[in-house]
Order: structure tokens, then sequence, then C-alpha cells
């Protein structure tokens, strides 16, 4: 019994949504003609819960020998979706892999300037963007179209209403330094810690902000897990500009990149096309 | 796919399959250098409520709507190859230097 495709995009987002992970097998070819186009599903519900399958690929032995196959690419943070061959007795079968991993959330809190292009790029980058902010005419539809979630919050106690995890990423971009420190002081003692703690401000305001954090007690390991100044160095000062910074930090810390300019780290034209400085010279 | 992408698709195919309708999914499977969209791309052709998504628009969109056709008349599942090489000097749009690999599938809804 296959999965219908419906069904299996169905599954894709609810159980990301909710914080699992997904495998999708489709059969693209293969000798045995009914195979191909069905499709089998192996779900993680939370890291670590037994796997649930769904559908099926044409017989139980060829099931066992993908699922194997799928598990293998959901445990490999850098495997690739695409195609994969599996061997059979009547010959190979081809397979298309899709992994798709519990959905990141990006929490924008204060809904000002860097909010808005923030929220913009947060969802173009897949995140599950929410928008917080103390002014309910701020965290407004209109004028954060892309946000899932809009959530009118007192600083006091910013998070009440929503539920921080492993998978959360926190920009504090509130309209005031007083603020961002209340949200932060929060955000550090949460259990489990979220993925990602931004906080704007200048060198200077930073510097008197850990102060603060370590007269308070707060340990240097914890300080050491905040991304303050913000972003990467790009130069940026525009809001947009701050935005793509912090954007580019977060494909950093997901992808497990430098930082660095790739013309920089790949060096092309000294690499491969190095004038040789000692021609004609004796 | 952005998550907005995933949703239209997956709404839409779980419209067609609500109301029943025969309709073709093509999927990105596999690239090879530069092409306009990447693997996981999805195009659903839905007789009644026309194209949703891409798989990278020009010509071999066209490649891609053509098979489309041709799948949902005989219900057997392609693989189209586009190939987007032919000339890397030309500063034609559609020319991104690159191969792509669709499956184009009917979609029963019985």
């Amino acid at each position: 019994m296959t999965l219908p495709a419906a069904e299996a995009a169905k599954l894709m987002m609810s159980v990301t949504e909710a914080g699992g992970a997904t495998v999708v097998a489709l059969v693209v070819d293969s000798p045995y003609k009914d195979y191909t186009g069905k499709r089998l599903a192996i779900v993680e519900s939370t890291p670590g819960a037994q796997l649930n399958i769904h559908g099926g690929l044409g017989s139980e032995a060829l099931d066992k020998k993908v699922s194997e196959l799928m598990w293998d690419a959901l445990q490999d943070p850098r495997s690739h979706d695409g195609l994969r061959r599996v061997e059979t007795d009547a010959g190979t079968l081809e397979l298309y892999l899709e992994v798709k991993r519990a959905v990141q959330e990006l929490i924008v809190v204060g809904a000002g300037h860097i909010a808005q292009p923030m929220a913009h790029l947060g969802a173009l980058l897949g995140f599950k963007v929410t928008v917080l902010d103390d002014r309910p005419d701020f965290a407004t539809r209109e004028r954060f179209p892309e946000a899932e979630r809009l959530v009118a919050a007192d600083f006091s106690n910013p998070f009440a209403d929503i539920t921080i995890h492993s998978r959360s990423h926190l920009l504090l971009v509130t309209r005031g330094h007083k603020y961002d420190y209340e949200c932060l002081i929060r955000a550090l003692k949460m259990d489990p810690p979220p993925a990602y703690i931004g906080m704007i401000g200048s060198r200077r305001r930073v510097r008197a902000t850990y102060v603060q954090l370590l007269d308070e007690g707060i340990g240097h390991d914890l300080i050491d897990r905040i991304h303050a100044p913000v972003g990467l160095n790009i130069g940026a000062e525009t809001p947009e500009e701050i935005a793509v910074a912090v954007a580019a930090e977060l494909v950093m810390l997901r992808r497990g990149g430098t930082g660095l300019a790739l013309k920089d780290v790949e060096r092309i034209a000294e690499r491969f096309f190095k004038e040789d400085e000692g021609e004609g010279q004796t | 796919m952005t998550r907005e992408d995933d949703r239209t698709l997956t709404d839409a195919l779980l419209a067609a399959r609500q109301a029943g309708r025969l309709c073709v999914l093509a999927t990105v499977v596999e690239t090879k250098g530069s092409t306009p969209r990447k693997v996981g791309a999805r195009m659903l052709v839905d007789p009644a409520t026309g194209l949703v998504g891409t798989v990278g628009g020009g010509c071999g969109e066209a490649e891609v709507i053509e098979s489309a056709h041709r799948v949902l008349g005989s219900g057997v599942p392609e693989r189209v190859r586009v190939d987007l090489t032919d000339d890397l000097l030309s500063w034609s749009p559609a020319v991104c230097g690159g191969i792509m690999d669709v499956f184009v599938e009917l979609i029963r809804n019985e």
C-alpha cells in the first residue's frame, strides 16, 4: 500500500511543524514497473522517538532495505536530498529521498524597523516567524505579512504565551535596551536553552549589559551563548542591512560556514592562474 | 522551497485529492551545475486550476508541462532531463549551465 503524494506532503508539514522529522522515499525508476511512483515515509515524531512507517514501495523486503537507507539519511545532518540506488534481484531501483527536519523558529522580540526586514528574510530562509511586542499596533498583519504569529506581550514576562524550545532562535530588538535586557535574562535561564539568542547593541552597550549580567550572577558560559553585537561583520548600517547581517549569521550557524568571503577562502586566481613571477629573469 | 511554497503546494494537492481530480506532479529529483530551481522543487499541473509552483520557468518548464500532458493521458510516469547547458556564454536568462532531472507522475486521487 503506497502513500499518496498529498498525504506525504501533509505528513511532512505537520510532523516538522510539531518538532519531528520525516524522510519520504519515492521510486523514480524500477525494474518492477508498477513500483514506480510509490512512496514510503518514516516519521520520527520527537528526537529519539521510535519510528513510524507510512506507505510502502511494493514489497516488505524492499521497504525494510529502503527504510534503513532513509534512517541513515536522517541521522546524517549533511545528507542531501536526491537520488539513491538500491539493488534488487531484478536489477537496480532508483529512489528519490527527501529529508525534512523539524521546523526552526525565529522569534523577533520588538516589532520596530529591524523586525520588518528580519521577519521577511526569516520567512524566506524557512523559519517559522513570530513577532512579539507590547504595542499591539506595531505587531500587525499589515506590517508583518510573512509572520506566522503576532504576539502582544508584556516585556516583564515576554514569553508567557509562547513555547520556547531548542529550535527557537530569539532576536532581541525591542525599542529600549531595558526591555532587551529583561528578555535576555529570561532567555538565558530557559530550559531547554534556545538555539540562538541575538541581541542588538553597540560594543559599548553590549559591554554594559555583560557587566550587569555578571553582577546578577550570570556565568561566563551563559554569556558566551549570546550573539551580541548581532550578525556578521558586513558593515551593516540600515535596518535592512542589519537584518541581512543577522540572516547571514543564522545561515552560517545552520550550515556550519565560516562567515568569510568565498573569494578569500577559494583564492581561485591565486591558486590556478598564478602569474609566473620569475619569468624572463635570470 | 520556502515554507510558504510547501504549504501552497500541499494545499493544492489536498484540494485535488478532495475533489477526486487527476493531476500531475513534477519534482526536481537531481541537478548538476547551475539550475534555476534545486532538488525538491515541485510543480503541480492540475487541469482544473492550472499550475501551482514552478520547476524553473522558460523552455525547461515547457518541456515538463508537455510531459505532464502525456502522463495525464498515459498514466505512465516519465523522467524529463532538462538540459540548460546549450551555450554557457550566451547571456540568455534561460541558459544556466546546468542539467535538471524532473520526475513527472500521475496523481490519481481516486
